[in-house]
């Protein structure tokens, strides 16, 4: 009886620090939901059921690369070639379904060979990586050059709408219910279902030690391979997205969102040296650029400061995360 | 009792009149602009503002709001969700991608919104495009590079970026004129991303590897770095190339004399574009449709030129401006009434 007492203690003073160890996106959470409160207060529109519903058919898209980008730095590595990727797959499913005649049969088959082509893009950059051993941040760099080129030759210049089907698709309502909730409450699940699977855990431990992970005899360079793998095909659902939001292909659509997709994988806690993190956070870190950006609108920023101010606020947010979780972890 | 009653109605009917008439002549116009890398868009924006409070003198009150930063698509996307939510009467938007824009542009104009889009053309059907024909833009260099070399030579080409319908327009357009003079021979081409260390750093490769060229073909933003390899290598005088409209090229051309010419692309087009953008909101009709270029939805504005014949007048405008400030153009709020019924 006593001892449980004792034992209790100690764990009651430590509830934030094991809520955050639980689950670390904590901070970033208070801080979106801040954010909403601040964007609500400058702009009651803004956080209205349709300004909300824009917001995430605006963000879905950076949501799913910063996913993408969450397994690789799970496993201490980055993708840098994240948004290269989304530009071919947008220029690539384009293509394909124009050639195809635009019909529902065009639609899904397009779909089907956007996620071959992700898939194909993550395992190059998995090769490249996990087997020839060169460095990440390098080598996808120059993989990110070698995609975009690619989506300039298969679509030299910005053009070729999507069939109508599609975009009405992504941007209409089934039921009465915004088919982008629908899309919210897929990823859900499947991100559910992903966190756990063994992939998930072994990224991880691959991330937290290298040389432990591959001494305890996990195959490591096939694992780091298969968080490409994984990166790729989430890259290729982030273009499925952009395609839906802007209707159109544009060789040069995502090469602006890889460091975006960084910049959410560590405003969401997650760490960049790997083995320690979530695609919560990811998920929750992309919406924060994003309201960051609207928030810096709403107050009236004069428009010569509003890079300034933006990148100061994003910098806030990170030391406000760190700061909350260095409090926690004491 | 009765009295009363006609009295406060008569105040609230005047209430109403002179609120019907504020709002008849106010107008809030929101400026997106996605990339903020140069002086051009900071001036264009400049421009835009001072535009916007000389309606005043028209009784007519246009309040601007602007988002101007780094933006990737979605993010410039989210640039006009936030007007939509902030309830604009018009949109002027410099692009950051041609086609990206449909869908969210019906929405605004589903929303009541009016959407111009400048410097760069959008295909979207619910928005028009107030600016250069950059195909035109491209032509007439090519034009004055052929006249200036009496229709024969070797040039090389100094592009943008790859991909960029603003550059692959340029292009097209003096393939077209060069067409037009065969004696005029194209020995190479190559891009330099609308970077002057880039362009300058092309030009000397071009320089080594085709000594004897007679003239280059090079857009602004690169054409100011070109020129300093040319003058590097002592070609000044052998070499004709097409220029800038800034002020500190401006004034080199005329020191040194540069054999050049130069296609202004003018910072004033969002300018233009919202006095055009008023007299719509004002309900007033053009008297040509704006049905032009391949989107069928512009209007083009026309394109000054600079050569050794009006340099000195440019210069002029640009006399006391920093180095960095470029050659303008607008259309007058009297210039953008002639347009219209």
């Amino acid at each position: 009886m006593t001892t449980d007492l004792v034992a209790a203690q100690p764990a009651r003073g430590n509830a934030l620090k094991r809520a955050v160890e639980r689950f670390p996106f904590l901070p970033a959470l208070i801080i979106l939901v801040v954010l909403l409160v601040l964007n609500g207060l400058y702009q009651p529109r803004s956080v209205s059921f349709i300004g909300l519903t824009g917001l995430i058919k605006t963000y879905l898209a950076l949501m799913l690369l910063a996913i993408a980008q969450t397994y690789v730095v799970y496993a201490g590595d980055i993708d840098l070639s994240a948004g290269a990727i989304v530009s071919l797959v947008n220029v690539a499913i384009i293509t394909a379904m124009d050639a195809l005649g635009g019909g529902t049969g065009a639609v899904l088959a397009g779909l089907g060979i956007g996620l071959l082509v992700g898939l194909a893009c993550g395992i190059v950059n998995g090769i490249v990586v996990a087997t020839l051993r060169l460095q990440a941040i390098v080598a996808t760099f120059a993989t990110s050059i070698f995609f975009t080129g690619l989506a300039l030759y298969v679509m030299p210049v910005a053009g070729t709408p999507a069939p109508t089907a599609f975009w009405r698709t992504y941007g209409g309502r089934i039921l009465d219910i915004p088919f982008v909730l629908y899309a919210v409450i897929v990823l859900a699940v499947l991100l559910l279902v992903l966190a756990r699977t063994k992939l998930a855990l072994r990224l991880l431990s691959v991330g937290d030690d290298q040389q432990a992970a591959f001494q305890s005899g996990l195959p490591v360079t096939r694992i780091r391979l298969q968080g490409y793998a994984l990166c790729g095909l989430f890259a290729a659902l982030a273009a499925f997205c952009i395609t839906g939001d802007t209707a159109s292909g544009d060789p040069l659509v995502g090469g602006k969102m890889t460091l975006n997709s960084v910049a959410a994988v560590v405003l969401g806690g997650t760490a960049l040296a790997g083995g320690f993190g979530t695609v919560t956070g990811s998920v929750i870190g992309a919406l924060i650029i994003g309201l960051i950006g609207s928030l810096v609108f709403f107050v009236g920023t004069p428009s010569e400061w509003q890079n300034l101010v933006q990148g100061v606020a994003i910098l806030l947010a990170l030391m406000a995360g760190i700061l909350v979780g260095r409090r926690a972890s004491r | 009792m009765k009295k009363t009653f006609a009295r406060a109605l008569g105040a609230v009917a005047a209430l109403a009149l002179t609120a019907f008439a504020a709002q008849a002549e106010d107008y809030k116009i929101g400026l997106s602009n996605g990339w903020v890398g140069s002086e051009w868009r900071t001036q264009m924006i400049e421009e835009a503002q001072a535009a916007a409070a000389a309606w005043k003198d028209k009784g007519v009150n246009v309040e601007v709001v602007v988002q101007s930063a780094n933006v990737d698509v979605p993010g410039q996307i989210a640039h006009v969700r936030n007007f939509i939510s902030e309830g604009v009467d018009a949109i002027i938007i410099n692009p950051n991608s041609p086609t990206a824009f449909d869908p969210v542009f019906a929405q605004a104009k589903e929303a009541g919104i009016l959407v111009i889009a400048t410097d760069a053309e959008v295909s979207s059907p619910d928005a028009l495009y107030v600016g250069i024909d950059q195909k035109a833009y491209g032509a007439a260099g090519a034009e004055w590079l052929a006249k200036t070399l009496d229709g024969k030579g070797n040039i090389v080409a100094i592009n943008g970026v790859a991909g960029h319908p603003a550059n692959e327009l340029r292009v097209a357009g003096y393939k077209e004129v060069l067409a037009k003079h065969p004696d005029i021979k194209l020995v190479n081409e190559v891009n330099a991303n609308w970077d002057q260390a880039q362009g300058q750093q092309a030009m000397q490769n071009l320089l080594a590897t085709y000594p004897d060229i007679n003239g280059v073909l090079v857009q602004d933003g690169m054409a100011a770095g070109a020129w300093k390899s040319i003058m590097d290598a002592g070609k000044t005088d052998q070499i004709a190339a097409t220029g800038e409209i800034r002020k500190d090229f401006i004034d080199l051309w005329t020191k040194d004399k540069l054999n050049s010419g130069a296609t202004v692309n003018p910072p004033g087009v969002m300018a233009s574009a919202l006095n055009v953008a008023v007299l719509m909101l004002q309900g007033k009709e053009l008297k040509e449709p704006a049905t032009a270029g391949q989107y069928e939805n512009a209007m083009y504005l026309d394109i000054p030129f600079i050569d050794s014949s009006n340099l000195a007048e440019a210069a002029k405008q640009l006399e006391g401006k920093p180095g960095y400030y470029s050659y303008t153009d607008q259309l007058s709020i009297a210039d953008a009434e002639a347009l219209f019924k």
